[in-house]
């Protein structure tokens, strides 16, 4: 019976089509602590991985292209210290790569971390991937800098301040491109499923739980609401203006203004 | 007798109470912090509040290990205070801004320096 084979594969191809979207990239940094406070450990480890948060998956990250932390104001480039690892995620077979660096903070105030990574090529969508990526830590009771931006192509600039939140809060943000906000941007919004520090899963009923997905305003503002404890990440993503190639063939840019926070349950 | 004679203190005292509360909120939702470094043989204290405010004229008061009363001074107008080490030992700086405002920083005698 053809008729059946024709609607079984009409069947399986859209399931595939529709499970893609779900793989939702992101770019991510995280520190061991992001409030640093006078009794605490000065020194924190900061990742740096390339990840589908929800699910726990890892890509293999290539060094990336810069890596910095930015502190009253002054820029210090932090490259050098990066030092390749591997990690195993959770259901997978072979480890892959990610980046990681040990950081003592020395002065009061806000350390913004954030990377540019080499381009990810990803042959599903047929384009490079390039997430510039930040996060904030406070140290010592001065909470100053958290909303200057750093300057990077594409980048969100936090309305919210970025640490101490509780869950249930909302973190607004505006995403600039070239240092100007960007007019209904869309922003997708995960949670850092099981994970180091997080050894419990959510499981998503649909796959539209997965990724959140918000619209910013004329202003480039936008706003979610964190409905669990955990790490979250926002990415607005943008098309870059120029094309980088792949087989000698020119194939677009996502570029992605990416921030990642923390809430703690009130209790 | 008029009302007025006994009123109008009792408004008088109300009223500077408002003042005062008002006056006093801000401090109160900002906490006073204190951060010390050693460098080259000085000291460095800096007192502030979260949002980057400097706390003016706060007492310092550096303590040794034994909890013998090293030195006191006042932070400037940029919440600043230097002098040279008075000794190698763990130090505990105490910052006391106005209104009872207390904070206090502990450095150790291994990350004094040379």
């Amino acid at each position: 019976m053809p008729r059946m084979k024709l609607i079984a594969s009409v069947l399986s191809l859209s399931f595939l089509l529709s499970t893609a979207p779900a793989w939702a990239h992101f770019g991510t940094i995280i520190p061991s602590d992001d409030i640093v406070t006078k009794d605490d450990n000065k020194t924190i480890e900061v990742d740096v991985k390339f990840i589908h948060p929800f699910e726990g998956h890892y890509m293999e990250m290539a060094k990336p292209k810069r890596f910095g932390v930015m502190h009253q104001g002054k820029v210090t480039d932090l490259l050098g210290a990066l030092e390749a690892d591997k990690a195993k995620p959770p259901g997978e077979e072979t480890p892959v790569t990610f980046w990681k660096t040990n950081y003592t903070i020395k002065r009061p105030g806000d350390y913004t971390f954030f990377v540019e990574p080499t381009p990810y090529w990803e042959p599903a969508e047929d384009t490079f991937i390039v997430h510039y990526t930040k996060v904030c830590v406070d140290a010592m009771g001065l909470e100053e800098g958290w909303d200057k931006p750093v300057g990077l192509e594409t980048e969100i600039i936090p309305y919210t301040r970025p640490y101490g939140l509780w869950t249930g809060n909302v973190f607004t943000g505006q995403v600039l491109l070239k240092g100007k906000p960007v007019p209904y941007a869309e922003v997708e919004v995960e949670y850092l499923n099981e994970s180091p520090g997080n050894t419990t899963k959510v499981e998503a009923p649909a796959d539209p739980y997965v990724t959140q997905v918000v619209k910013a305003d004329a202003k480039g503002v936008f706003t979610y609401a964190m409905p669990r404890a955990g790490w979250w990440g926002f990415a607005a993503l943008s098309e870059a203006s120029y094309k980088l190639k792949h087989d000698n063939q020119p194939k677009s840019v996502e570029i992605g203004a990416v921030y990642w926070v923390k809430t703690v349950d009130m209790k | 007798m008029r009302p007025n004679r006994i009123i109008r203190p009792i408004f008088a005292g109300l009223a500077a109470l408002i003042a005062l509360t008002l006056i006093g909120a801000p401090a109160e939702a900002h906490k006073v912090n204190i951060f010390a470094y050693s460098e080259e043989g000085k000291l460095f204290v800096e007192a502030y509040f979260p949002d980057g405010k400097a706390v003016e004229d706060g007492r310092i008061e550096v303590f040794d290990s034994t909890g013998a009363r090293l030195l006191e001074g006042a932070t400037d107008k940029d919440g600043k205070f230097s002098c040279p080490l008075p000794k190698k030992d763990d130090l505990k700086i105490v910052v006391n801004a106005s209104m009872g405002h207390k904070a206090e920083f502990t450095l150790k005698k291994e990350d004094l320096g040379e």
